[in-house]
Order: C-alpha cells, then structure tokens, then sequence
C-alpha cells in the first residue's frame, strides 16, 4: 500500500440483512450480495479478474458455489479461511493482488451459514487440548472479563452498558440480526452464558453475506472517480506461548492496529467511524485501549462519555456491531467494510456518523490454545 | 457459586471405568495424579501438551516430564453454556504454574482471582454411553 499507483479502490458494495436463514443454502445466502455488489459497481461480469471468497464454516468450494449461481466462473477463485477474519483476509488478498498489479478488477464475497450447526456455541476443533478441557468461546472472552474487572475494577453492569450501546445502534440498521433495544436491566437478567456474560453480552450466532468489488485505480477513474480506497490492509497472526499472558491486552490487535495506521500515515484520533470485533462485551472496551482510544483501563469512561456513540468524536459500531447486526464468522469483515465504505459515503440512513472521511475495520478471532487469537485482520478506508 | 463436580475417590475409578478426556495430559498411575509435559532434551524448553517437535528449536527429542502441581489461578469463568457431555455449570481457569506454563483447567469449589490451587482429578461430564468422563482439575487450597 501507500503509493498512490497501487491503492485499491471500492467500486461497489453488496450485503443482505444477517439473521437465521436454516432452509436456504450457503450459495443462496452468497449471492444477493455479489449481485448487488457487481451492480452497484457498473463493471460487466467479463471484467471480474479473480473472485476471493471468506468462509471459515462453508465447506469446500464455498466461492464457486456462491458465484455459480450469478454466472461467474471460469476466473481463479480462491476460498479463504481464517475464522473470525476469513473475508478481511479475503479482502486483504484482493488489495494484495491489486497492488502488485495482477488484477484490476477483484470481487470478494464472505458468506456463512451457522444455522447448519443447530445453534447453541461456536463448534471449536477437537484437535485443540483446551477444546478437551471443555472450552469455549464465551469462556475465553469471559476470563478476559472477570481478570479486567479484577484489575480495573469495571463492573459487570458497567460492561453491560456495551450491549445497551450496540443494540441502540443496531435498532436502526435495517441489516442487523437483532434490531431491538435493551436496557441494563434486561441485559443483567438475561440468561447467564459464561460467568459474567449473560445472553446480551454475547453476539448472536446466524447467517449472512456480504460482498465488495475492488479495482485498480485505472478502472476506478473509468467507473467511480470518487471511490473510497483501501489506505491500509493488514493480516497478522497471533503469537504462540505456553507460558504466562496478560489477558487484558490484546496484544494481536495492538501489533495490528500500528501496522496498520503506519501504513495509512495517521494517528487513532483521525479514525472519524470503526466497526470493531466486539464479539463480546469485553472485547469492545479491550480494543478501545488496543486501537488507542483510551488510555489502559479507561476504555469505560469513553464509553460512558458518549464518545464512541452515534454523534460523539468516534462512533464505534454504527451498525450494532457483531452483538447486533451479528457475527457469521466468516462473513462479518467483508459486512464491516461494506458497512464502513457506506459510511464514507454518507448512505449509511439512520446509523449514519456525518462527516466521516477515515474509517476502520477490526476483525479478530479463532480460538486456538496458546494464542491471544488465531488471526487479525484490519483495514483502513478514506474517502 | 456452585459445585460442578465431586473428587472421584479410587474406588470410584475403579468402579465406573472412568474414561479420561485427553488421558494424554495426565499421569494417573501414581498416589497423586500429575500433569504431562515434554522437556526438550536439546534446548530443555518446556511443552504441554507434550510437543512432538520441540517449537523453540525443531528438534524432535523430546522426554516426558511432569509439571508443577501448584499455581495461581490467573482468572476463570462459570461456564453455563456448552457443548453436552460437559456437566453445566462448571468453573474453566487458567493456572499459572510455579514452573511457567499457563494451564486451562476446570477449578473445583470456589474459585477466586489469584488463588493458590492444586492438581487432582475429578467427573467432569458424561460420554453419551453413560460413562464418566474425568480430567484433571485445580482446587483453591484453605
Ligand atoms: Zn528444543
């Protein structure tokens, strides 16, 4: 990235609204949003390059699949796993192909279907030793919390007002999973899932897709002269130890986040909107410190100020983020960049932050032992 | 705070053959059960689960070695949801082991932030043809 020649720019954007889909397939859960994304572009079909498509439960061929069905083939396509960060990562390799200048024109595509598992907690990998001692994602996100808590002294009712946040926002997404406000008290009294998590500190499982077309700044002077471009995409993974971690940091997201703004030359108070991983409440408030908005243990008091609220100095979550729009693992970077994209462009409707010119994407996950997460993803849009 | 699970005396494992969930992590042949790592016979790095590979220099000498049976237990959460098999509620932990290595444990009685734990073994779940299924487990120490 950085030289002007080899930024990527976004032409077209696509995404259905995510919720619980069990009687349609993954391809009819992919396709709406490729088709609305290559409309939305003007490119013909012939001109698409390569195809990348984001799915960490799909299956084999997830990408054929979905493209099949609105007569693209024949181009390389390439399915990308890296959980949480399948289609960022897919995403990333579009940018990667453009810079280099072998595409000029590159869809990516991230689709998911959990309904296919029945409900209940992500399935984990049983080759995992942590997996055999019982673990799950609530409870790695849950440790996070009560050791945060026992250090910060947050509350859980404090880290409850993430969720109130999240689904404010959410309620005026038309694409979100769960368009509902809750109070406090309704996310206190909820179901308990993992000790301190309750129902509403924890995103919905569901389905969902979302789709963007990328190209070279040659076609996008032919087709969109304005477009949004891509300032920074970066990919890191976690590092491995079997010794001691502070789980308070999210040590990931902190190294990705300096790749990342280095790439794009600005500083965490340019960021005017993001749309961060907040698969748990904790991690909202955890990534706050990492992305370095607030100072170690005092991402509370910027949520409490307002800030990052719809009409305060950084809306995070505009659309209700993963606890409220929701979290189809794979599908959730490419959603969050159609969401920022959208954002840029002022037709974001409701949820829309006025003004914003910079915004960010955050998508991190996969539980392994060992790591802080398998994988990171983030990407820096300007218009 | 509840008590997810019973310590399962001897005679207990004798009489419901008790299947361990990843028998590879635990040795529990002798009086006190003990935790299985490897020890890197050329770097002397630690691993556990014991590695086939040692990460820290390739080298694929590798002996078996027991952890440390104490720690700290650096934070848990009570686990209300998951997969069936597991005995719901039950407390996950990870233990910070006097030698070095972090832990995923489930923790027995009331757990606490920076508590001193110990090793044992305990019923964890059912296995869908009846059987208990055991593991290791840490316990706050009075
Ligand atoms: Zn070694």
């Amino acid at each position: 990235m950085g030289k002007s020649m080899s930024k990527a720019y976004v032409l077209g954007t696509g995404m259905i609204p995510f919720g619980k889909f069990p009687d349609r397939t993954l391809a009819d859960i992919g396709w709406p949003s490729l088709r609305e994304a290559v409309l939305e572009s003007g490119v013909p079909t012939s001109s698409i390059d390569a195809i990348y498509c984001g799915s960490a439960l799909g299956g084999m061929m997830s990408g054929q699949r979905v493209a099949k069905a609105i007569g693209l083939s024949g181009m390389p396509i390439v399915n990308v796993e890296n959980a949480c960060s399948s289609s960022s990562s897919a995403i990333a390799q579009a940018c990667n192909a453009i810079a280099a200048g072998k595409y000029d024109t590159v869809a990516v595509v991230g689709v998911e279907k959990l309904t296919k598992f029945g409900g209940g907690t992500l399935p984990l990998e049983n080759e995992d030793w942590e997996v055999t001692q019982g673990m799950v994602m609530p409870a790695l996100y849950a440790m996070r919390a009560n050791r945060y808590m026992h250090e910060f002294g947050l509350t859980p009712k404090q880290l409850g007002e993430v969720s109130v946040k999240a689904h404010d926002h959410g309620a005026l997404n038309p694409n979100a999973q769960i368009r509902k406000r809750v109070t406090i008290e309704e996310v206190m009294a909820a179901r308990p899932v993992a000790g301190p998590f309750t129902l509403w500190h924890c995103c919905p499982t569901g389905d969902g897709s979302a789709a963007l077309i990328l190209a070279s700044q040659k076609v996008a002077k032919k087709h969109k002269p304005a477009a949004v471009h891509v300032a920074a995409s970066e990919v890191t993974s976690g590092k491995y130890t079997n010794g001691y971690r502070d789980m308070t940091v999210a040590e990931l997201t902190v190294r990705g986040s300096h790749e990342a703004y280095e790439m794009a030359g600005i500083a965490p108070n340019d960021i005017d909107v993001a749309e961060i991983h907040d698969a748990f409440t904790i991690a909202e408030l955890m990534y706050y410190e990492a992305f370095g908005w607030a100072k170690k243990g005092e991402a509370y008091q910027l949520l409490s100020s307002g800030a990052t609220s719809l009409g305060g100095k950084i809306p995070v979550n505009p659309s209700g983020g993963l606890l409220s729009r929701g979290h189809p693992v794979g599908a959730t970077g490419a959603a969050q960049a159609v969401e920022i994209v959208r954002q840029l462009e002022g037709r974001a409707g409701k949820h829309q932050v006025e003004g914003a010119k910079i915004g960010l994407t955050h998508a991190t996950g996969g539980g392994i032992a060992g790591f802080d997460h398998g994988a990171c993803s983030i990407h820096i849009f300007a218009k | 705070m509840t008590t997810p699970s019973k310590i399962v005396t001897n005679d207990a494992l004798a009489d419901s053959e008790p299947h361990f969930v990843a028998p590879g992590l635990v040795d529990a042949s002798g009086p006190e059960p003990r935790l299985v790592a490897g020890k890197c016979k050329a770097c002397g790095a630690l691993s556990f689960p014991k590695a086939v590979v040692c990460p820290a220099c390739l080298s694929q000498d590798i002996a078996a070695a027991h952890l440390a049976s104490e720690g700290m237990l650096y934070s848990f959460a009570t686990v209300h949801q998951a997969p069936k098999n597991w005995i719901v509620p039950y407390h996950l932990g990870y233990v910070d082991l006097t030698d070095g290595i972090r832990v995923l444990a489930h923790v027995e009685g009331t757990p606490r932030i920076e508590a001193k734990v110990k090793l044992g073994v305990a019923r964890v779940g059912t296995a869908a043809d009846g059987t208990a299924l055991m593991s290791y487990v840490f316990t706050p120490v009075a």
